[in-house]
């Protein structure tokens, strides 16, 4: 069986991890850009990882069969500067042609501040301007759902996005209908610690069902990795669920949202 | 040896998705068939809601608490 994980940071990963995924029947990634652990002093800085992500992880990963795909934007944790945000703004609309840029994202909230709210809407409106997908990032624990209200509030009262080409990442049992009630994609992270467990990411598909809902593991330099994606596909079996049924969730998904990008290239499974 | 804010603070995230873990396997048996029957009659589940009780206590030794709990005393 085939999977996408449509939310990793393979720069934060090893070598290790791309064989790891290949054996496991991962063969498309897409890797939205976010905060490196630190907080980068220069827009120059972003420039080297835009070009990180847009160059050098594809290569690493078709080493492996894996087809890499990436996304673009000042994350929220960094937007707190808003004059750096500005110039790394600045700096995205002549890459957003690249083959390998999808979209602009991660953007969204970190601690809910007017600062972070600020360029937030202003990377909304880059969006817009260029006809661009978008990947929200939505806080974590126990700003979650504050947050959650206030990005989708924002988006749906912008007339310019359409919610179908949004996904709202990083969904919980008390955030995931915001987004499924407004049209949006909604994305499940499995990532133990902080977010959904390979348990209640599938109680979660099956009270939500599969439709517009992706799976991922957004692996990172934190307690996560690419094995979650896989735990969650097989804990989805376990519980006695078709592999159709499992294509459709942890293959297809992706491909429908990312195939709204004429530069995605991996087709649905029925297509 | 971490005091204890030092302890909380490096298990609480743990603790708190134990939590959530927990509460979501709840869940998932009221959702299945027979569920809400399986939660109210099932002897095991009657011995979770007594750990679970235990953990609200304000005093020492909850673990050995819930462990006499989940053993065969007869």
């Amino acid at each position: 069986m085939t999977l996408i994980d449509p939310h990793i940071h393979c720069v934060s990963r090893t070598t290790d991890d791309y064989q790891f995924m290949a054996r496991c029947g991962v063969v498309a990634v897409s890797e939205p850009a976010f905060w490196a652990g630190y907080d980068r002093s220069t827009a120059s800085s972003f420039s080297d990882y835009f070009r990180h992500l847009m160059t050098i992880e594809p290569v690493r990963a078709a080493r492996y069969g894996i087809d890499h795909y990436c996304w673009l934007c000042i994350n929220a944790k960094e937007a707190e500067n808003v004059s750096l945000s500005r110039e790394v703004i600045q700096m995205i609309p002549p890459l957003l042609r690249h083959p390998r840029v999808l979209g602009i994202g991660e953007i969204g909230l970190n601690k809910n501040t007017r600062n972070e709210v600020t360029v937030f809407e202003e990377q909304v409106d880059l969006a817009a301007r260029h006809d661009q997908m978008i990947l929200i990032h939505t806080p974590h624990l126990d700003d979650k759902h504050k947050g959650t209200s206030i990005i989708t509030s924002i988006l749906k009262n912008d007339r310019r996005i359409r919610p179908e080409r949004v996904l709202i990442d990083h969904c919980e049992e008390h955030t995931i209908r915001m987004a499924k009630e407004a049209g949006f994609w909604a994305g499940l992270t499995v990532y133990p610690v902080t977010k959904v467990t390979p348990q209640r990411a599938v109680d979660i598909l099956e009270t939500f069902g599969p439709n517009m809902i992706c799976v991922n593991s957004a692996s990172d330099w934190g307690e996560s990795g690419p094995h979650n994606l896989v735990d969650t596909c097989l804990e989805f079996r376990r519980r006695g669920h078709s592999e159709t049924e499992a294509l459709n969730i942890f293959h297809d998904n992706p491909c429908r949202f990312f195939g709204q990008s004429p530069k995605w290239k991996v087709k649905p499974s029925g297509a | 040896m971490p005091n204890a804010q030092q302890t909380l603070d490096r298990d609480y995230l743990e603790m708190r998705w134990r939590c959530l873990s927990l509460a979501a396997d709840l869940d998932r048996i009221e959702r299945a068939e027979s569920g809400k029957a399986v939660l109210s009659s099932d002897p095991r589940v009657q011995r979770l809601r007594q750990a679970i009780a235990v953990l609200l206590r304000d005093e020492p030794g909850r673990a050995e608490a819930v462990q006499n709990i989940f053993s065969d005393k007869s």
